[in-house]
């Protein structure tokens, strides 16, 4: 059953066009199907912005643990990188993505807090739960200065911007930008994979570990396995949200320790 | 180890409470005449609660729960349910005999173990036990929930194995899942964990643990601990400095290295600690190791300091 149903999405999304019309109420007349498909021309802009490395966010500055697993000799060579990329693909898949679905599925304020604060309980490596909260306010920051349009980003940034309530995690705040910009769920969990995906190989390249171009055929080798897992952990509520890698974080909590580091986290 | 109170029955003749009606162990912890003592006892099989009169100096007053499971085991679809109540300034510590091993799992059957622990006002509560053992096929679901004061101090360590792997049985086990949660007053989430390992899709567990054998894991939390915390902080922070260094440049890196030279062997253990909590009351440290003993050996230095308030230290007969 499982099976059949996550066949039929693939199908689905492999037309991104389609994914988000899945989300727009049927237009009745001619002048609406206009101004949905317009809208839906749009969305494409914004998505890829989103996910574009040049959104200032400071995903550059994290390696997720790559940098500390390398100097622990836990990670040498192309070889282990690509295990490496796997298991922190995983982990973002089982412990974050049932935060970036939940977030993203009710993108409002209360769901928001509610969902932040779990997290900040959840992540209990500190270096981990630095780096998602840097990043995440650095995302935050941005959104709302891009999509002026969307009132509630200004409410959340007026209403919680000093605030000691609420972290300013990542993954939910990912989900919820997503969410108000209008991607369906699949697309932003999705999504959510790309960009961890993305900042590993990048922290690989700058650690010297891949050069650019290997870098660019290991993304895309491990593309079907980044898939999988959106596929397994999509769609879970934050109450089975699980890490799944043991290694990586404890040699990600060493990150602090060494004496000298090129990443933040 | 002194004389042995055994209450392996209804030991005051009450039911099981009406909010754990399926309870397999219920444990009561109160001031009695200025001293923490067992209230109420009641375990039934698979589980067995020895509660020794005496286990270290008497001074201390902290009351020792010994779980015991029949056979020394947890038989594929046995489920443990245990409750723990441990009274405003009591002391007490919840350990095992020996690891607990999880049998082979029969058909998709799980091996369950549940803790639903309250630490009062000022009391110490510490969950001490031996790692747990799954042995190949074996599934295992653990769930330990702790309901804390801001005055309250627990002590969790919570570990297993990569299964008898001195007989060549590493990783084998099907699913290990151990959930952790405390919660604050009104349950405010404090501390959320939860560790999952299942012979996956992408990688096998084996594949994702490398050479390591053992993974752990020690909450401390709550005033009385804040010298233990910053002791261990400390000492894991000197002890893993050194053997963390930049990889040293032979040239480009971009050509693999099968082979790793002597000098790029590996830490035998890895920790890393990190405070959580809104002040940073609570610490939790993450081990990775290749044997058990090293561990052993860990928490036995690191853990010590509890002995003023235990009344014996941690693993100390291990």
């Amino acid at each position: 059953m499982e099976q059949d149903h996550s066949a039929s999405k693939k199908m689905r999304v492999d037309d991104a066009a389609d994914a988000v019309m899945t989300e727009v109420p049927a237009p009745a007349t001619a002048t609406a199907t206009a101004t949905a498909s317009s809208m839906n021309q749009q969305l494409f802009w914004s998505q890829w912005q989103l996910l574009d490395s040049i959104l200032p966010t400071g995903g550059f500055a994290h390696s997720y643990g790559l940098e500390a697993a390398m100097q622990s000799r836990v990670v040498n060579n192309p070889e282990d990188l690509r295990l490496f990329l796997v298991q922190a693909m995983e982990n973002v898949g089982s412990l974050l993505l049932p935060f970036v679905y939940c977030a993203s599925k009710s993108p409002d304020a209360a769901t928001w807090v509610k969902l932040d604060q779990l997290l900040e309980a959840t992540l209990t490596n500190e270096v981990g739960r630095k780096a998602s909260t840097s990043q995440g306010s650095a995302l935050l920051r941005v959104a709302t200065s891009v999509f002026t349009e969307i009132q509630l980003l200004q409410d959340l940034r007026k209403t919680f911007f000093g605030s000691t309530s609420v972290s300013f995690h990542h993954a939910p705040i990912f989900g919820l930008i997503c969410g108000l910009v209008g991607f369906d769920s699949e697309t932003t969990q999705r999504a959510y994979m790309f960009v961890t995906m993305r900042d590993v190989i990048s922290a690989a390249t700058r650690l010297n570990l891949i050069g650019p171009l290997a870098a660019s055929v290991l993304q895309h080798q491990v593309a079907p396995d980044a898939e999988r897992m959106v596929q397994k952990w999509r769609d879970r509520d934050v109450s089975e949200a699980s890490q799944t890698a043991p290694l990586l974080d404890a040699l990600q909590g060493c990150h602090a320790y060494m004496f000298s580091r090129l990443f933040c986290s | 180890m002194g004389e042995i109170m055994e209450l392996d029955a209804v030991a005051d003749g009450e039911p099981a409470t009406p909010a754990a009606p399926t309870a397999t162990g219920v444990v009561r912890v109160e001031k009695v005449r200025g001293r923490s003592a067992v209230t109420r006892c009641f375990a039934k099989y698979p589980l067995k609660i020895i509660v020794p009169s005496k286990v270290g100096s008497a001074s201390s007053g902290a009351v020792w729960l010994y779980s015991l499971t029949y056979g020394g085991g947890i038989v594929s679809g046995d489920r443990i349910s245990c409750t723990v109540s441990v009274g405003d300034g009591c002391t007490a510590a919840m350990t095992t005999q020996a690891s607990t091993k999880v049998y082979k799992a029969v058909g998709l059957k799980c091996s369950e173990q549940v803790l639903e622990a309250t630490v009062g006002k000022d009391a110490l509560f510490a969950v001490i036990p031996d790692p747990v053992t799954c042995f190949s096929t074996a599934r295992y679901y653990q769930k330990q929930v702790f309901h804390v004061s801001g005055s309250s101090n627990l002590v969790i360590v919570d570990w297993f194995t990569s299964g008898r792997y001195e007989n060549g049985e590493i990783w084998d086990f099907s699913s290990y899942k151990s959930v952790n949660h405390i919660f604050l007053e009104e349950d405010q989430p404090l501390f959320i964990d939860s560790v999952l390992l299942e012979q996956g899709s992408n990688c096998s567990i084996a594949e994702r643990m490398q050479e390591y054998n053992v993974v752990a894991m020690v909450v401390l939390l709550g005033p009385k601990l804040k010298h233990i915390q910053d002791q261990m902080q400390d000492e894991v922070k000197n002890m893993m400095s050194v053997q963390l260094r930049p990889p040293t440049s032979g040239g480009g890196r971009y050509a693999a290295r099968p082979q790793p030279l002597p000098s790029q062997k590996r830490p035998p253990l890895i920790a890393s600690c990190s405070p959580f909590g809104h002040m940073g009351t609570g610490m939790v440290a993450r081990i990775v190791a290749v044997s058990t003993e090293s561990v052993y050996n860990f928490l036995r230095d690191h853990l010590a300091a509890l002995e003023p308030f235990l009344g014996a230290a941690p693993y100390s007969a291990s």
